[in-house]
């Protein structure tokens, strides 16, 4: 294996991913947790371009990085503004959670260890934008259309929530 | 040539060709906003019937930028006792560093681009989003109310306009077929997409306007109801930074406005094609920019809850509306 730019980028975008996680469940504070979380994100995103599938990437910035702002607004106008989440549990408790972590960590490595793929196709990459979107609109199109109906009862359902509480605090005035 | 490189092994040489063409294109950003913001202080003055910076740097006031920015560096760095510091640290980096990754996929000239991605009007949209979080981060970190206010501000409005921005440049993708700059450019040989996508152009930049955070959706900064926003606790060239951050989004969104309506580096007519593309491309940016600080010497600020109105009920259903025509016209031609 040669040591090229690809394998530098990749650790150094997997070592991001891995600090961040790491990052977000020890942090106390909750805009810190959000931040960690963006590094993770975006180093996953860079991680999709190294696999060339930058549309899948772009699109990870995208949605994540706008729901993460609201997910930081969130944060900010729910919980009190000096609020830390205190570590809880005992020695015990902690030595049970490493055991099942390594337990995890042996398993994962067995199982990618032993993975065998049958040969890929090496031209997945040749125009990947184009070909997801003909994949969708042709082969899944109907799941496509089901989702998105989804979202619409969701957005609805949504507006229909706000306008009832806000009728209902009228009446009360 | 970029492409080459990064299969390459990994080596010092290659490592300082990334490094020197990065800061090249850094120089050429940081002398582009020194006399965008005297451009901007001199049209405005202009507009105004006064003089504008006159005094160092000869009659035009050439170096005033210059000197203000040495101020800047010398100023003393204050942060704030109560402040988050780490996340006050942080803020400035992560709002500055998109607007300037944004910049790598334009294509200013058909062989002056940086990176050529296939989905990079896409990547675009979505890294200079990132700068959100900057400007909340800043917001929050200060221990400051009208910080706070906005950030808060910030959030609500560069969310709602991202969504016409993106709507609004649907019917260029449409037509062009593709994602690609590169690709959106050659194919405005005949004609550009502001003709093709007048209603669109008009809502992209109106988008892009409130996008850039300048008057008149200036809220989030609104200086006489907040101070000065979301940076009202930074000092120096933390403080720096956020200029610096804002003006480098205006080059970009005026290169992305070039790119996008007016053809980027083609020429106006065919027979003016022995004038290089650069040069085109150049005169369309400072058409652009231009207009941009139009802007802001006419027009007076709006209120935050006629902007969310105009955002929501009234860009983004033009720029719907706008999708659908150019899907029926397309397939009918």
């Amino acid at each position: 294996m040669t040591f090229s730019g690809e394998l530098l980028a990749f650790l150094c975008l997997a070592l991001v991913a891995v600090i961040g996680g790491v990052l977000l469940l020890n942090l106390t504070k909750v805009v810190h947790m959000v931040v960690a979380l963006v590094f993770t994100f975006i180093s996953l995103a860079g991680i999709y371009v190294l696999l060339s599938a930058e549309f899948v990437a772009v699109v990870q910035v995208l949605i994540y990085s706008g729901a993460i702002t609201i997910i930081m607004l969130f944060g900010i106008m729910l919980t009190r503004h000096n609020d830390t989440s205190e570590p809880k549990g005992g020695t015990l408790k902690k030595i049970f959670l490493f055991l099942g972590v390594l337990g995890f960590g042996v398993a994962v490595y067995i199982g990618i260890y032993n993975l065998d793929f049958n040969p890929q196709a090496t031209t997945l990459h040749e125009n990947n934008t184009e070909q997801i979107g003909m994949a969708l609109y042709s082969k899944y199109i109907i799941p496509f259309e089901l989702t998105s109906v989804l979202l619409l009862v969701a957005l609805i359902g949504a507006i229909i929530l706000a306008k009832n509480d806000n009728k209902k605090e009228a009446d009360k005035e | 040539m970029i492409e080459g490189l990064l299969h390459d092994q990994a080596g010092l040489l290659n490592f300082v060709i990334f490094f020197v063409l990065g800061a090249v294109l850094l120089l050429v950003i940081l002398g582009f906003v020194t006399y965008a913001i005297l451009a901007e202080r001199k049209v405005m003055g202009f507009m105004q019937m006064r003089y504008g910076p006159n005094q160092v740097g000869g009659p035009w006031g050439l170096l005033q930028t210059v000197a203000d920015v040495l101020k800047l560096l010398l100023k003393e760095d204050t942060i704030p006792k109560l402040a988050d510091k780490p996340l006050f640290i942080l803020a400035p980096v992560i709002a500055f560093a998109p607007s300037f990754m944004v910049i790598a996929t334009i294509p200013f000239t058909d062989k002056l681009q940086f990176a050529d991605i296939g989905v990079g009007l896409l990547y675009y949209i979505a890294v200079s989003g990132l700068t959100t979080i900057g400007v909340v981060m800043a917001g929050w970190s200060s221990n400051n109310k009208f910080a706070l206010l906005g950030g808060m501000r910030a959030a609500a409005q560069m969310i709602s306009y991202e969504i016409p921005l993106v709507m609004s440049v649907l019917g260029v993708v449409l037509l062009t077929g593709s994602l690609n700059l590169n690709e959106i450019v050659s194919a405005q040989e005949n004609v550009w997409y502001i003709l093709l996508q007048p209603i669109g152009f008009i809502v992209f930049f109106i988008a892009s306007v409130a996008e850039l955070n300048r008057i008149p959706f200036d809220l989030p900064e609104a200086e006489n109801e907040l101070i000065a926003g979301y940076f009202v606790e930074y000092s120096g060239f933390r403080w720096a930074f956020f200029m610096l951050s804002e003006y480098v989004y205006m080059f970009a969104m005026a290169s992305l406005t070039t790119v996008l309506f007016l053809g980027g580096w083609l020429p106006l007519f065919s027979f003016l094609d022995f004038i290089p593309g650069a040069v085109w491309f150049a005169l369309k940016f400072s058409l652009v920019i231009f207009i941009l600080l139009w802007f802001r010497s006419t027009f007076p600020r709006i209120k935050a809850d006629q902007l969310m109105e105009f955002g929501w009920k009234v860009l983004l259903p033009v720029a719907l509306a706008n999708i659908f025509l150019t899907a029926i016209i397309k397939s009918l031609f």
